[in-house]
């Protein structure tokens, strides 16, 4: 029920947003925005990182061959115009758009998108959006060395090519991303490209001062007419949750992503209320289990877990609110979230119960490795280790710095831990990651072995019937959390705080700070509406 | 002897502090680690809770209490160590002077050049977190800044009429560092000491908030303090409570530290004057 | 003078090289590396095989000597190796970042020694007056806050409430942008400046020749203004000499919080990232930079005080 109003809450907040933007955009002005995960943007060069930190300014150079609809949660093309699927679905023809142009004036042609992808599979350089692009039929020769062009990849003429895949997927869900970026073939190759990058984004570079702020000012010829509407774009890297709140209370930004502390305070705030944006992320907070550790070999043992922890209370009290409580691994917003479901009761009676069946009526002690992380790190940890305490279950912490909590638990080097990972937004995809036959190093971080659910994901790889398909997730899902791999936590919910004057911001549910800038737009009341 | 307000009030500011660690147990209210109530987060300070709860419903005073225990162990072990490395080869190296000199200075001048936080945060990434590591991270890469003082003040000393006279009477290589020079130039030394402990409580913060402090849930004041950063203005008390005790451990060592230089220094009588 | 300069310099070559050789071995035995840090935003998953490529593409597999080899093979033609993370020649980005960071170091310098210094000499006039308690209260006030706490004060106090300056960025010159980062950055040097100096000052105090000048009947002021300042300044050219390179290293906190385009948040994200050519390319400048300004400071000390003497 709980959960049911929260998720309400959240689409109520949409609403408003897509009642704000009924208002006639303004041209003109400069939007202030900020990218709060801390480190310094790396480079010019969107196909060398990763990061959401570099996706943020990517959304705003580039052009991509897809991008995410946020209000109606999918993926729809971005530079191309229209799309033909074969039979098989593996066989992905389009028709590039006539009026996307790169920032120089050039028309794009299907041999900007054949060598961008090219370019990322470039075995030397393990660009990390080699992983989506190795999807594409022999994209991993190129990437071995063993061809110079991707086979899967035909140009038919200047605006229109086709794309093979390796198995059936739908590209939207992998082509959207900023490293997967389409650069202008010709002038990317030239010495100096980077140092003024171009691209098909909305935007157009001005400047990059390292570690501090890149600045665009608005690419006239985007191809959506009229957009974007502001004429100015500064985005400067934040990672300081406090930093960034001066910021925002001086009225020195106009968003800012919120940590939980925030959360509260700018919702009691009369005026700082009223600009608020909430939305149900797809990422599952969670303590990840290794059952090469004995007592997590069973599954009584993880479910007693579950059981011990009062997850409701933490995430009442110490995430306040900022979260969704977890039943299983799936999201809020996938369409194979079951929101029957109920979540592992707090029990500490069934815990012990549980426990003694195991053969652990005294309880054991387990190592936790986890980060400073305030909504999935030691804060949390130190909350649960009074009520593991209580059913006999001794916590160490053994604290990482985050960026090495990866290396830790993909090499297996752990008892327990505890981490955000993300579960969508494709369900299937989000699903696989517990299919025994995915590595651990590739996301079966648990290394989940269990051939009913295997047979499940199976089956609905295979499945083409769309409604089948999700009835196969959805039992894959419930089968996830009897076998409860993990501590199921929460699902994260993303909130951004706007000043009044901006407007057309998108509850994109991937990740909140990812906005399609050519739809935000500022109002005469912002400082910075000149 | 006059009587020396600094020495006095940074005694009982240190010694204040030092008892809240070592009768932490008797005199704390709850235990610092599991009497972690979420249904009292964030309570401010008052007749229950002194120093209020912080986000997890621990009581803060409790915590504080055991974090002296943290706190000054890292502070006066670590400093102990970086002040005994810095003064054996700041002196030896002014004394005897030579390759050993050069050598010494190239090491501390090597030492002095890296930036030490970034050191002390490779040393505990390889070492893992916890007490020890934390002592031995802190304790090698401090000790360059006294080293380089003993030395130069090594070096202005040595000349000087007593320890040639010293010399002259025959004294030992040792007992001339250590009965002539050592008092002689103990006052700037016992000030980068005493500075020097607040520095590792400092440092020791730092390292937590990069993840690589003290072995959470136990409470060390840094930590705390970190910890508390993103409610700086929502619930302060988190930060005060711990802030003010780093505060009071510092101004007492600095106070301490001023009060022990007027009487280790052998002119000071003059100042009676 | 000059001979002594050069030779100095000389000896900055193999500290240069130690340091490198530490940070070496120090970062091939730190756990996690480049390709595996990329995953720490819980949906960057990065398969075993691509972490293999990687590690290879680094030269991560190589033996340890031969890696270091290589490297001061390229040091030596002022080569500091590509970023892992950036792709981008080390050199660049250290150019890039190399003025903000000069700008940000200095002025927090000058801060320090325009309310340091004479706090010091104030404070020593009369030990354990009400003067030198108060500095003292003021010093350790600035010693008792880690910087982060500091700096978030600052923007509070002088961005929030007062509206004063701007509470982040670099703002291309406008001074108002540096005002907050350099107090923030200042105030732990402040605090080493004033006491050394006042301890300084007291050392000098009761040496022979002050004493001397006393009794011949010199005036307070005058022995003040001449001996007891002359002499203080060499320990005080000292103090600021080596404050230099931690005001440098200690820039990392600052810098992030105040999105300042510096060395100091390039490391950190290097560090972070385990991007090793970076993060000893970072290092190596910090060093470097210590090293000349305290061979400066060296000869200024003798400049002042014509008693010192190098051979």
């Amino acid at each position: 029920m709980l959960k049911k109003l929260a998720f309400t809450t959240a689409l109520t907040f949409a609403a408003f947003t897509l009642q704000a933007q009924a208002q006639e955009p303004r041209r003109g002005g400069t939007i202030r925005f900020t990218a709060p995960y801390g480190a310094s943007f790396v480079s010019n060069d969107s196909h060398v990182s990763n990061q959401i930190q570099d996706e943020i300014y990517g959304y705003a150079l580039h052009g991509m061959l897809y991008k995410w609809d946020a209000k109606n949660g999918k993926p729809v093309l971005d530079i191309a115009e229209s799309v033909q699927v074969s039979a098989d679905g593996k066989t992905y023809t389009y028709k590039l758009r006539d009026n996307a142009l790169f920032h120089n004036g050039r028309k794009l042609t299907s041999d900007d998108v054949i060598w961008s992808y090219t370019r990322i599979m470039d075995g030397s350089k393990n660009y990390p959006g080699a992983r989506y692009v190795a999807r594409i039929a022999g994209a991993t020769d190129v990437q071995k060395g063993q061809a110079k062009e991707i086979s899967g990849l035909k140009k038919i003429d200047d605006s229109s090519f086709s794309m093979t895949l390796t198995d059936k997927a739908d590209p939207g869900y992998f082509l959207f991303q900023a490293q997967t970026a389409i650069l202008p073939a010709k002038e990317a190759q030239a010495a100096g490209f980077f140092d003024k990058p171009i691209g098909l984004g909305p935007f157009k570079f001005v400047e990059h001062v390292p570690g501090s702020r890149m600045a665009f000012e608005r690419w006239d010829k985007y191809y959506l007419t009229g957009k974007p509407y502001a004429d100015k774009l500064v985005i400067s890297p934040m990672g300081e949750a406090a930093a960034r709140d001066v910021a925002f209370r001086n009225k020195e930004v106009d968003v800012s992503i919120l940590g939980s502390t925030q959360y509260v305070a700018y919702k009691a705030d009369p005026n700082l209320s009223k600009g608020i944006l909430e939305v149900a992320e797809v990422f599952t907070r969670n303590m990840g289990m290794n059952p090469t550790f004995k007592p997590f070999s069973d599954k009584r043992v993880r479910q007693a877990i579950n059981h011990a922890i009062d997850s409701e209370l933490i995430i009442k009290r110490l995430v306040r609110d900022k979260a969704y409580r977890a039943s299983s691994w799936l999201p809020l917003s996938s369409p194979a979230f079951d929101k029957d479901a109920k979540p592992y009761a707090f029990d500490p009676e069934k815990a012990k119960k549980l426990l003694a069946e195991a053969g652990y009526p005294d309880g054991f002690e387990f190592e936790w490795t986890a980060t400073p992380n305030e909504s999935w790190g030691v804060p949390i940890v130190e909350a649960t280790i009074p009520m593991l305490a209580k059913v006999g279950i001794k916590v160490k912490v053994k604290p990482v710095e985050t960026s090495a909590l990866g290396g830790v638990v993909v090499g297996g080097d752990f008892q327990a831990y505890i981490w955000s990972n993300t579960s969508g937004p494709d369900t299937l995809t989000a699903l696989k990651c517990f299919h025994s036959s995915t590595p651990r190093s590739s996301c079966n971080y648990t290394t989940f072995k269990n051939p009913a659910y295997d047979k499940l994901i199976d089956d609905a790889s295979n499945e083409a019937d769309a409604t089948k398909q999700l009835d196969l997730l959805k039992k894959a899902n419930a089968l996830l959390q009897e076998e409860a791999p993990v501590w199921f936590f929460n699902y994260n919910k993303a909130v951004l705080a706007y000043q009044p004057w901006l407007h057309g911001l998108q509850p994109n549910s991937t990740e909140l700070a990812l906005q399609r800038y050519e739809e935000l737009w500022v109002d005469t009341t912002s400082p910075a509406a000149k | 002897m006059k009587f020396r307000a600094n020495l006095w009030i940074g005694a009982t500011c240190f010694a204040l502090v030092v008892a809240g660690g070592v009768f932490a147990p008797w005199l704390a209210h709850t235990d610092p680690v599991m009497d972690a109530n979420l249904m009292n987060a964030e309570v401010p300070p008052g007749s229950e809770f002194w120093f209020g709860t912080d986000a997890q419903g621990r009581d803060i005073y409790s915590r504080v209490l055991h974090g002296a225990r943290i706190s000054l162990t890292v502070g006066i072990v670590s400093q102990l160590i970086n002040t005994c490395i810095g003064v054996a080869l700041g002196l030896s190296a002014a004394y005897w002077g030579g390759w050993w000199d050069d050598f010494v200075n190239g090491l501390t001048n090597m030492m002095l050049a890296i930036p030490s936080l970034i050191f002390a945060l490779a040393i505990m990434a390889i070492l893992q977190p916890g007490l020890t590591s934390l002592l031995i991270a802190l304790g090698l890469t401090n000790w360059s800044f006294t080293c380089r003082l003993t030395r130069a003040a090594t070096l202005s000393v040595k000349q000087l009429g007593y320890v040639e006279a010293a010399r002259s009477l025959g004294y030992g290589t040792f007992r001339i560092m250590f009965t002539q020079i050592l008092p002689n130039i103990a006052g700037p030394i016992i000030v980068i000491g005493t500075l020097g402990m607040g520095g590792a409580v400092l440092a020791e913060a730092s390292l937590s908030f990069l993840g690589l402090g003290i072995r959470p849930p136990f409470p060390s004041w840094g930590s705390m303090l970190s910890d508390a950063r993103d409610q700086i203005s929502t619930a302060p008390w988190i930060s005060i409570f711990p802030g003010l005790a780093i505060f009071l451990t510092v101004l007492g060592l600095n106070l301490l530290g001023d009060g022990l230089r007027d009487i280790l220094d052998p002119h000071s009588q003059t100042r009676k004057a | 003078m000059l001979p002594y300069v050069f030779r100095r310099l000389l000896q900055a070559i193999p500290i240069l090289l130690a340091v490198a050789a530490l940070i070496f071995v120090l970062f091939s035995v730190i756990p996690g590396n480049f390709a595996t840090s990329q995953m720490a935003d819980g949906r960057s998953n990065i398969d075993a095989a691509t972490i293999a490529r990687m590690n290879e593409q680094f030269g991560l597999n190589d033996p340890l000597p031969l890696r270091f080899a290589k490297y001061v093979g390229g040091l030596a033609t002022f080569d500091l190796g590509d970023s892992f993370r950036t792709r981008q020649p080390v050199i660049n980005l250290i150019g890039e970042r190399l003025w903000p960071s000069l700008q940000l170091a200095l002025a927090a310098m000058a801060f320090a020694i325009v309310i340091g210094v004479p706090l010091g000499f104030l404070a020593a006039l009369k030990p354990g007056g009400w003067l030198d308690m108060l500095s003292m209260v003021f010093a350790v006030s600035g010693l008792s806050l880690p910087m982060f706490w500091l700096g978030l004060l600052l923007m509070y106090a002088f961005a929030l409430t007062l509206n004063w300056f701007p509470s982040f960025g670099y703002g291309d010159g406008d001074p108002r942008y540096i005002v907050l980062p350099a107090i923030a950055l200042g105030v732990s040097p402040l605090a080493l400046l004033a006491r050394t100096a006042r301890a300084a000052v007291l050392e000098v105090m009761h040496a022979d020749f002050v004493r001397t000048a006393r009794a011949k009947g010199a005036s307070a002021y005058r022995v003040m203004r001449w001996h007891v300042a002359r002499n203080a300044l060499v320990i005080v050219l000292t103090t600021l000499g080596l404050q230099f390179g931690s005001v440098l290293g200690q820039a990392v906190v600052v810098e992030k919080l105040f999105a300042w385009p510096g060395l100091g948040s390039l490391l950190v994200d290097s560090v972070t990232w385990r991007d090793i050519p970076a993060v000893q390319g970072c290092i190596l400048t910090i060093v470097l930079f210590f090293l000349v300004v305290n061979i400066a400071v060296d000869v200024l000390c003798a400049v002042v005080d014509p008693r010192i003497k190098y051979s």
